[in-house]
């Protein structure tokens, strides 16, 4: 082979082995004891404040684009996340769509500014990671946001049937293949799934599953059925980050700086519904 | 730095960088402050409140009349702005600085949200990277 052909076929390797070790991920996935992937670690969530933003509102039998009018909604009340108008984003019942437009943090306070939990789907929305820890029979999900927790048996274990409703419901986890299958019900219905206000009714249940596609990587999906709310279920998909090893949870107090904002009135105060079964 | 350590790094900026204080905002802004009430002004800083879910820098205000107005800028969450290097005392007591934001909806309020505060040599302020970077 002429050499400067030689030089040309060397230098073509060498880039594309370069190419290939800066594109190989680390595909040891961590192992619990059980066999199972293990999540543990201090995941970079991404910041989800609107659920419905064009393109990431799937279908779950086919995660391709769910085909929305998006037509506007005139009529509906003050804009809740920075003055987006609203729209048909999303596959609403009368139900929903009545709530949806109803939505006023603005006038009638929301109650994530009145630091009361988030609810499951807003806490996993949030912008300040989570930390998890997990064996075999449990899932501990540490978030940073107002330093909550969320308990996950993923080991057969049942919560009592008649368990309260709240603010994050209940959550048991099982595995299918290597992803774990998390789902959560029993809301109290005066949460909302993300900072936009898109509603749901206390039939909502949320199915967040959970892949490690490398050590440092998570594939995130979570599936909304509530068929009071919507006429169909849909999905969002989200890829998590491991953080670095310096990067650290830490402690997060809502109530610090807006509770006197509460008594200032600079924040609205939320109130709960006064027809508390309508949810 | 190791190259993973870079990427990963590259990676979590891109989750935790704001583009302003309010822009990481978890609850609604427009719950609390009024884009039709925008404001700009120039003072001093009183102290900073490095407190949750948001700072607040105090910068008072002289006013025409002699008297002052203590305007309480709201930024982004204190752990939020630790990981990107900043500090409560980046930013010491009796630095002048401008700032333009909305005013509160409540009108009795001094708030100031979606702030920009810069420096007299033009750096912006608990926004991208910042003093303490070399710690992540």
């Amino acid at each position: 082979m002429p050499r400067p052909v030689r030089l040309i076929c060397v230098a073509a390797l060498q880039c594309s082995l370069m190419t290939a070790w800066a594109a190989t991920p680390d595909t040891t996935i961590p192992q619990m004891a059980n066999g199972k992937p293990d999540l543990s670690g201090h995941w970079a969530n991404p910041y989800v404040p609107d659920m419905a933003r064009a393109g990431s509102v799937l279908d779950p039998l086919t995660r391709k684009p769910l085909q929305l009018s998006r037509a506007p909604l005139p009529d509906a009340r003050a804009s809740a996340a920075g003055g987006t108008p609203r729209s048909m984003d999303l596959p609403y019942t009368d139900w929903g769509l009545a709530r949806w437009k109803a939505y006023d943090p603005v006038n009638e306070g929301d109650y994530a500014g009145s630091c009361l939990p988030f609810g499951m789907s807003r806490n996993i929305n949030s912008p300040h990671g989570v930390q998890f820890v997990q064996n075999p029979a449990a899932l501990a999900m540490l978030f940073e946001q107002n330093t909550w927790f969320h308990w996950v048996p993923t080991a057969g274990q049942k919560w009592p049937d008649d368990i309260p409703p709240s603010w994050n419901g209940v959550s048991t986890g099982h595995w299918e293949g290597d992803t774990l299958v998390v789902e959560t019900t029993g809301f109290n219905g005066y949460t909302r799934l993300d900072t936009a206000g898109h509603p749901h009714s206390r039939q909502l249940k949320l199915t967040n599953t959970f892949r490690l596609v490398d050590a440092r990587t998570i594939e995130h999906t979570v599936i909304v059925h509530d068929p009071k709310a919507y006429t169909r279920d849909w999905m969002n998909v989200r890829t998590w980050k491991l953080k670095p090893a310096s990067d650290v949870v830490m402690e997060y107090s809502c109530e610090e700086n807006n509770l006197g904002n509460l008594f200032s009135g600079a924040i609205k105060p939320w109130k709960p519904p006064e027809n508390d079964d309508e949810d | 730095m190791k190259t993973d350590t870079l990427w990963l790094r590259i990676a979590t900026l891109a989750f935790v960088l704001p583009g302003t204080g309010g822009a990481l905002a978890h609850h609604s802004t427009a719950a609390e402050f009024e884009s039709g009430k925008p404001v700009t002004f120039t003072g001093t800083v009183q102290k900073v409140m490095w407190m949750n879910p948001h700072i607040y820098t105090y910068v008072e205000v002289k006013q025409p009349d002699g008297t002052s107005f203590v305007y309480h800028v709201e930024g982004g969450a204190p752990n939020g702005l630790f990981r990107q290097g900043w500090r409560k005392d980046s930013l010491p007591v009796g630095t002048l600085v401008s700032v333009s934001g909305w005013r509160a909806r409540n009108p009795d309020s001094p708030n100031v949200g979606q702030a920009t505060m810069t420096t007299a040599d033009g750096s912006k302020l608990f926004s991208g990277d910042g003093p303490a970077k070399a710690a992540p």
